[in-house]
């Protein structure tokens, strides 16, 4: 279990101050945690927190990751050692995310999706206690989410860890978590089974989100 | 005009004495001065570019201040800084190459900063987010933002050389002219037009684009990638 303090924290963001404030969260190993709620509810600050308090232990991939100017292969290996291991798990994620084909291709040369994809293959290079994964598949089309979703349970499992999904779709917060947190104005307002938050959700701003966003 | 243009292609063709040294005092005193203020003033523009701090922005506008400072403004402050009288008299700067490569080093310096700071300022942010979510050292965020900002420095060095090639207020006054010793060419081109010398203002007036043009292609290869 990976236990993340209670914060408190205000934060000026220009035109309005934003409140963040979370109670203790424990993670579970093994479990996928999908953080939802609207635009502005504090999803992402909370993403960065986690990281900034429990890194080492903890990575995160933010919403828009940066391509470095080398080829898709080097971004992808650019937190590894160049060993046989590392290349052979970097050749693993390649194909399951279909970019062996643009392995030697720069990387600012790529489409949005493609750079999605590399940046959720860059993450998983690395073996983390708790992974925070803010709208990895945003920029994806169907086809790649889906192989995404596959290798987010699989990396989840075989290094049982704990992973935050911050996500809009409800759908993919349905299909890929244990446990859903919805977030509004800073603050966690309902937590529980990814069944009883999304089919019956007790809270009014919890249902006025599902209903607004349905799945 | 023409004949004055054919006389000066002749004065390069012969390789006239006079023509060369000027020429080798001129890319002696660019050459180092282009690359001391890069050396100066890349790391700064780094530092300003990825830190916030209270007074980044005083520093900001310091930098821009100077970054328009005249050049025969520096050109004063260094000879009375170097002149019989100034407080720097004992290192016998005055009328010497090094004093000014040191004048174009105060002009060039705030030109490297004000080139990297935008450019470090828009991209950091992303790199910081990216590489400390991927857990990696500051020693390897630091050579990848070198690495992001390669083809940013070779045109901030292409801006530093042209400006010191181009240079004449500060030098001139710093240097003096002086044949054989501190003439450059854009001292001489000043002082040949004065004395009526068309054809060797005219070479030098060829000489000094062509030096231009150079540097130039060079670098547009070395953007390309061809040599990077």
């Amino acid at each position: 279990m990976i236990v993340a303090k209670p914060v408190t924290k205000i934060l000026d963001k220009g035109e309005q101050i934003f409140t963040l404030n979370m109670p203790e969260m424990t993670f579970k190993e093994g479990a996928i945690y999908a953080l939802i709620g609207a635009n502005g509810s504090g999803k992402s600050t909370y993403g960065k927190y986690l990281l900034q308090q429990l890194k080492p232990q903890a990575g995160y991939m933010s919403q828009k990751s940066y391509a470095f100017n080398m080829s898709v292969e080097k971004n992808i290996m650019v937190n590894s050692e160049n060993s046989i291991e590392d290349r052979q798990k970097c050749a693993y994620l390649m194909e399951k995310l279909k970019l062996a084909s643009i392995a030697k291709r720069n990387a600012k040369a790529v489409s949005g999706g493609e750079n999605a994809r590399m940046a959720l293959a860059r993450i998983m290079m690395k073996d983390y206690r708790l992974l925070v994964l803010d709208e990895p598949t945003a920029a994806m089309d169907q086809e790649s989410t889906l192989a995404s979703e596959q290798l987010i349970k699989e990396y989840c499992q075989n290094h049982n860890c704990s992973i935050v999904l911050i996500t809009h779709s409800l759908a993919q917060a349905k299909r890929l978590a244990d446990e859903v947190i919805f977030m509004d104005n800073g603050r966690p307002v309902e937590m529980g089974s990814s069944e009883e938050l999304l089919d019956n959700p007790k809270k009014e701003e919890t249902k006025r989100y599902i209903e607004f966003y349905g799945y | 005009m023409g004949t004055a243009f054919e006389k000066a292609i002749g004065l390069i063709a012969a390789g006239d004495e006079t023509l060369l040294n000027i020429i080798s005092v001129t890319l002696k005193m660019s050459l180092s001065s282009s690359i001391l203020a890069l050396l100066i003033g890349v790391p700064f523009g780094v530092f300003l570019g990825s830190s916030h701090f209270r007074g980044k922005k005083i520093l900001v506008v310091i930098n821009r201040t100077l970054m328009g400072l005249p050049p025969v403004v520096c050109g004063l402050l260094c000879f009375l800084m170097f002149c019989g009288v100034g407080p720097l008299r004992h290192l016998k700067l005055l009328y010497t190459v090094k004093g000014m490569v040191i004048a174009q080093i105060m002009l060039i310096t705030p030109i490297v900063v004000g080139s990297m700071e935008p450019f470090v300022d828009g991209i950091y942010p992303m790199i910081r987010d990216t590489s400390e979510g991927l857990g990696l050292s500051r020693g390897r965020i630091t050579k990848l933002l070198i690495n992001e900002s390669r083809y940013q420095i070779i045109s901030t060095y292409l801006l530093a050389l042209s400006r010191a090639l181009a240079e004449v207020g500060a030098v001139s006054m710093v240097g003096g002219a002086i044949i054989f010793k501190t003439n450059v060419m854009t001292t001489a081109i000043m002082n040949y037009t004065n004395m009526g010398n068309f054809q060797m203002a005219m070479a030098l007036g060829i000489i000094l684009m062509g030096i231009s043009l150079v540097v130039n292609i060079i670098v547009s290869l070395m953007q390309r990638g061809s040599w990077i």
